[in-house]
């Protein structure tokens, strides 16, 4: 770890829950913001959608370590605020499209996939219902079938039924942009 | 053994070794069952290659060093998308306890019956905060037709309104009332009322004690609402409740120091339309805020929570009471807060008043 970084917090939060939250923060970062990558499919962009997040979380949850739900509430917020996000991306791609303007090159991160087809896929997670959306990037974030289902609040029975028509509606929603 | 189904095709992918050795046998010699499970396969591969995410993401520590940055700033931090950042209007932020009691209450009664008209059968076991703004009191007293001034003064005991999508009629199961001890209104509302054996410094004896007995209300969804829910009948019950007032001491006997109430968990029955075929036509109603809608999504299962409406600019906590979650929601500086939780019995309680958090939870941990 670097220390530097720690010393520079000081000894003295003003806030009297900050240690117990960060221990909450190292311990769900990572998933958040793999969660807000599999949507935005940039680093810099997850990384901005994980600090929402969690900015949302110390307001919301005076002890996250004491809440039965935090870890839930983080990886759907995680889910919607990006899908939030690409949404304002929708309107700006329009707007710059309307007027001409040059679309910035590619960060060094997108190396996964090639640009237009991440944005293909960004426009498809957008169309599909929002729930849809969200057990497609809570389980190939990594999720197990358990944590997918207690962070959407249903059986683990159901993430099976969720997953493959949500994969199914995704398959199609790109057909149909290929076609068009 | 019948075709093996399409959720358990879509688990072999995952999970193979959760899947029964039955199913495995049958898909060996199925050729409808192969061919399901190829194409959920297929699906599932190009969702994963599609979704792929780098193993690390950024630096934890350099993140958690941006974010405490951000935490350790005055005034409320830029909030995202998910908890809509609003301040509070100036009206407000001067307003006296009574007025904010008011707005709270209000609001209470108004997500509580949003929520409620999300199932079919409604029985919350946990109460979670929802942040609210004035618009979206406005908005959600639009689809109404009420006012907040009139919300605030209360609804007659009874009447109807008529709303875009039907109509709705309430009636109360008596008159709201005061009376002289509490032993009499635990005997008008059957209710398991708690007196705290220690109260804070400041607080005098009981000024008053009310009661307010059931309210039942029926929406009827018109033929023009949407597939599934017109026809139908939403019935909501809240209550019986008793609200309890101190009196300051020393001070003027009139002013209110602290309020203790306790009340039924509302409850809510469907008839013709499912719950989630409920809370999707109410949330997507026109002039429902989109973010308010978001957040009540993102309360989990909505048969079972009780929203606690947040007005912006008072900061909310999740606490426990007696082991029940709670919500803990201050004015900004300390001088008034106020809990509310749902104990183990089905009775949701609220503690609130001219106090510190600390004095308001010892409060609630002895009636609750």
């Amino acid at each position: 770890m670097d220390t530097g970084f720690m010393s520079r917090l000081g000894s003295s939060p003003p806030q009297a829950s900050l240690p117990a939250f960060e221990r909450f923060f190292r311990e769900q970062y990572a998933t958040v913001v793999r969660i807000a990558f599999g949507v935005v499919g940039d680093a810099q962009a997850a990384q901005d959608v994980a600090q929402d997040v969690f900015i949302a979380a110390f307001q919301r949850f005076g002890d996250p370590g004491e809440s039965d739900h935090a870890c839930a509430w983080v990886r759907v917020a995680a889910a919607h605020t990006a899908l939030n996000a690409i949404r304002g991306e929708r309107r700006r791609d329009r707007r710059q499209r309307l007027s001409g303007t040059e679309v910035p090159p590619m960060g060094p991160e997108e190396t996964v996939l090639d640009r237009e087809t991440r944005a293909e896929v960004r426009r498809a997670l957008s169309r599909l219902p929002r729930r849809a959306a969200t057990v497609l990037l809570l389980r190939h974030s990594g999720l197990s079938y358990a944590e997918v289902a207690e962070a959407m609040n249903v059986k683990a029975g159901h993430v099976g039924t969720m997953l493959r028509r949500a994969e199914s509606a995704l398959r199609k929603e790109l057909q149909n942009a290929a076609r068009v | 053994m019948p075709h093996v189904s399409s959720p358990v095709l879509r688990r072999l992918v995952d999970e193979p070794l959760a899947v029964p050795d039955r199913a495995r046998r049958h898909l060996a010699d199925c050729g409808r069952c192969q061919a399901g499970r190829t194409e959920i396969a297929q699906n599932a591969a190009t969702a994963a290659h599609l979704l792929a995410v780098p193993e690390e993401i950024g630096n934890v520590d350099l993140e958690w060093f941006l974010l405490a940055e951000r935490l350790r700033e005055p005034g409320p931090a830029r909030r995202p998308a998910v908890c809509h950042p609003r301040r509070m209007p100036r009206r407000l932020a001067g307003a006296s306890l009574g007025t904010s009691a008011a707005v709270v209450g209000t609001v209470l009664v108004v997500g509580a019956g949003a929520a409620a008209a999300l199932t079919s059968v409604y029985a919350p076991t946990r109460v979670a905060p929802v942040p609210v703004s004035t618009n979206d009191l406005r908005a959600i007293n639009n689809l109404t037709g009420l006012s907040v001034a009139q919300l605030s003064r209360g609804l007659p005991p009874s009447g109807s309104l008529t709303l875009a999508f039907g109509d709705v009629s309430w009636n109360t199961a008596g008159q709201p009332q005061q009376v002289s001890s509490i032993a009499r209104a635990r005997a008008l509302t059957h209710l398991a009322y708690t007196a705290p054996a220690r109260l804070p410094a400041g607080v005098g004896p009981p000024g008053s004690i009310a009661v307010q007995p059931q309210v039942t209300a029926t929406v009827h969804f018109s033929s023009s609402a949407g597939a599934g829910i017109a026809g139908s009948t939403l019935e909501v019950s809240v209550g019986p409740a008793i609200v309890v007032q101190y009196g300051g001491r020393p001070g003027p006997a009139g002013l209110t120091t602290l309020g203790i109430a306790v009340m039924q968990r509302p409850a809510a029955s469907s008839t013709g339309a499912t719950a989630r075929e409920l809370e999707t036509f109410l949330l997507s109603r026109p002039g429902v805020p989109s973010g308010l809608a978001q957040e009540l999504r993102l309360l989990g299962n909505p048969a079972a929570t009780l929203p606690v409406p947040v007005p912006a600019g008072l900061t909310s906590s999740q606490q426990k009471v007696r082991g029940a979650p709670a919500v803990l929601v201050t004015v900004p500086g300390g001088a008034a807060a106020g809990v509310i939780w749902e104990s183990r019995d089905g009775l949701v309680h609220g503690v609130g008043g001219l106090l510190d958090s600390n004095d308001v939870l010892n409060v609630a941990r002895q009636v609750g």
